[in-house]
């Protein structure tokens, strides 16, 4: 038991330090512009059809529960402004991050576990080059953009999810749907989803290329490689939802409390 | 480029139709074979340990911060929709016996236990230890792939109601800080809405994907090739393809079970 906590701390620790490497090298030598366009077709064009698809599944599925609770007091008036509001605060980012850590974080950490099994890596530091710098920083800066830029588009299709449902089988035609959305969606939220967006991009990125750089022992350790990534981003994002909602909803408080005083 | 839309347009329907090629393939072992199947006792335990056993502490974990979220953002919505948050305890349960607690459990599961398969079944037939199964006349499906299958809707079923008792436990104590509630005045709302076809659904919903994650990971490591580059991919397939049928099913399920 302490022992398994004591290589938790110590494998977090190791993840810090990579990823603190890896910012300086972004800052100081900058990317190339060629690799990182060639990452984000990777990672981000082919991930789009699974992103739409989870967004509108995961707005239908909501729509579909907060319809049943709210069906038995006769309010389904509201169901368009709650259900975007469930989705968008909390529920969404969390699930379609979920898909996307298995699509662009698996993907990124088999392929550079492949790159060290098969000693590329070695190859480039051989050549006289970083391989951090070569390899790395195009991946990671390419993921969390694309991270981010997905997340937002998948929130937005959970919203055409969510109408598409409800007019065709709830019976709340498209204007009811979208009469109350202004009521209960502040920017504020709107805000929640995007910062939660851009966080569970970069840790889905730095968690990813982390794993896959240290990959050893052969076809095995590759395997491992990609179960660990998908575990730790899992977590992860978990916590992170955790920690940015309260940490948001403090700095709402703040604001109020400073405006009113 | 027509030809590729093609191609992929093949390979998704084979994604689709071979883990269920597979799933008939176990069911007419397990059924027409029932009085010869050798079910491989050791291994299916092993599978429960490592599936359910390994599994618990990470999903615990999980479950505990999710379903702190989930009281905290309903009493956020149903105080700005009726002023106050009585009804908010028997509609958190609702929610998270029919949706959240099942799925999240899910995701997890095919991240630790999808993967994993995928990438042991990839690593034994990169290694050509599957031929050797072959030579030794054991089947890989009743060798692998039902021990699986039975290691793995084990562990779904289990730990979601393990995550159920969890929930409850934190949003007891979450709103008996936060919320003013008094303890017993929370749990005594709590299965308000709550039926047993709510559990009976949820649980189900758990049966299902504990059986689309062992035949889906199956099927990509069992179709593994090329070294460690196919590993790599086999897993990550494993990963995405069941996440995907896990919201589908999840639709199909919901809008099956509760809409009529």
């Amino acid at each position: 038991m302490l022992k398994a906590i004591n290589k938790g701390i110590e494998g977090l620790g190791r993840w810090a330090e990579f990823s603190i490497r890896v910012f300086k090298t972004f800052t100081s030598k900058g990317v190339s512009s060629t690799s990182l366009v060639e990452q984000m077709y990777h990672v981000g064009v082919r991930s789009l059809p699974i992103t739409i698809v989870s967004g509108l599944f995961v707005g239908a599925i909501l729509a579909i529960q907060i319809n049943l609770q709210l069906k038995d007091f006769g309010a389904q008036t509201f169901l368009g402004g709650l259900s975007t509001s469930t989705t968008l605060r909390n529920l969404g980012p969390v699930l379609i991050a979920f898909l996307l850590s298995g699509r662009v974080g698996a993907f990124t950490s088999a392929e550079l576990g492949t790159m060290a099994i098969t000693d590329q890596l070695n190859a480039i530091r051989c050549l006289g080059m970083d391989p951090v710098e070569k390899i790395v920083v195009p991946r990671l800066v390419a993921l969390t953009c694309s991270s981010f830029l997905l997340l937002i588009l998948g929130l937005g299709m959970t919203v055409v999810g969510g109408v598409v449902i409800s007019s065709a089988h709830l019976g709340v035609n498209p204007i009811q749907f979208s009469q109350n959305i202004s009521l209960f969606v502040s920017s504020w939220s709107i805000g929640i989803g995007v910062v939660k967006s851009f966080l569970f991009g970069l840790m889905i990125g730095t968690i990813s290329c982390f794993f896959g750089y240290h990959t050893a022992g052969g076809a095995r350790g590759v395997g491992r490689a990609v179960k660990r990534t998908s575990v730790a981003t899992l977590v992860s994002i978990i916590l992170m939802d955790f920690l940015v909602s309260t940490a948001l909803e403090s700095l709402k408080t703040f604001f109020e409390i400073m405006a009113n005083s | 480029m027509r030809n590729n839309e093609q191609r992929v347009l093949f390979l998704g329907f084979e994604a689709l139709l071979s883990p269920i090629r597979l799933f008939a393939t176990s069911c007419r072992v397990l059924v027409f074979s029932i009085v010869n199947i050798r079910l491989h006792g050791r291994e299916i335990t092993n599978q429960m340990f490592e599936s359910a056993v390994l599994s618990l502490p990470i999903i615990l974990f999980s479950l505990t911060i999710v379903s702190l979220m989930s009281i905290l953002e309903f009493s956020w919505h149903m105080k700005l929709v009726l002023k106050q948050d009585a009804l908010v305890p028997g509609f958190s349960m609702v929610l998270m016996v029919r949706e959240v607690a099942p799925v999240v459990t899910a995701m997890l599961l095919t991240s630790r236990v999808g993967a994993s398969i995928a990438a042991e079944l990839g690593f034994m037939k990169v290694t050509e230890q599957l031929d050797q199964l072959k030579l030794l006349s054991v089947s890989e499906v009743e060798y692998l792939v039902i021990p699986r299958w039975v290691g793995c809707v084990f562990a779904s079923i289990t730990l979601t109601l393990a995550s159920l008792v969890t929930s409850i436990c934190v949003s007891t104590g979450i709103a008996s800080r936060f919320m003013n509630y008094q303890p017993h005045e929370f749990f005594n709302t709590l299965f308000v809405f709550t039926k047993a076809f709510d559990l009976g659904g949820g649980l189900l919903k758990a049966f299902c994907f504990g059986t689309i994650i062992p035949f889906v990971s199956c099927v990509c490591g069992l179709s593994c090739q090329g070294g460690s580059r196919g590993v790599g991919q086999a897993a990550t397939r494993a990963v995405v393809q069941s996440c995907l049928f896990i919201i589908f099913a999840d639709f199909f399920l919901s809008y099956w079970l509760w809409t009529f």
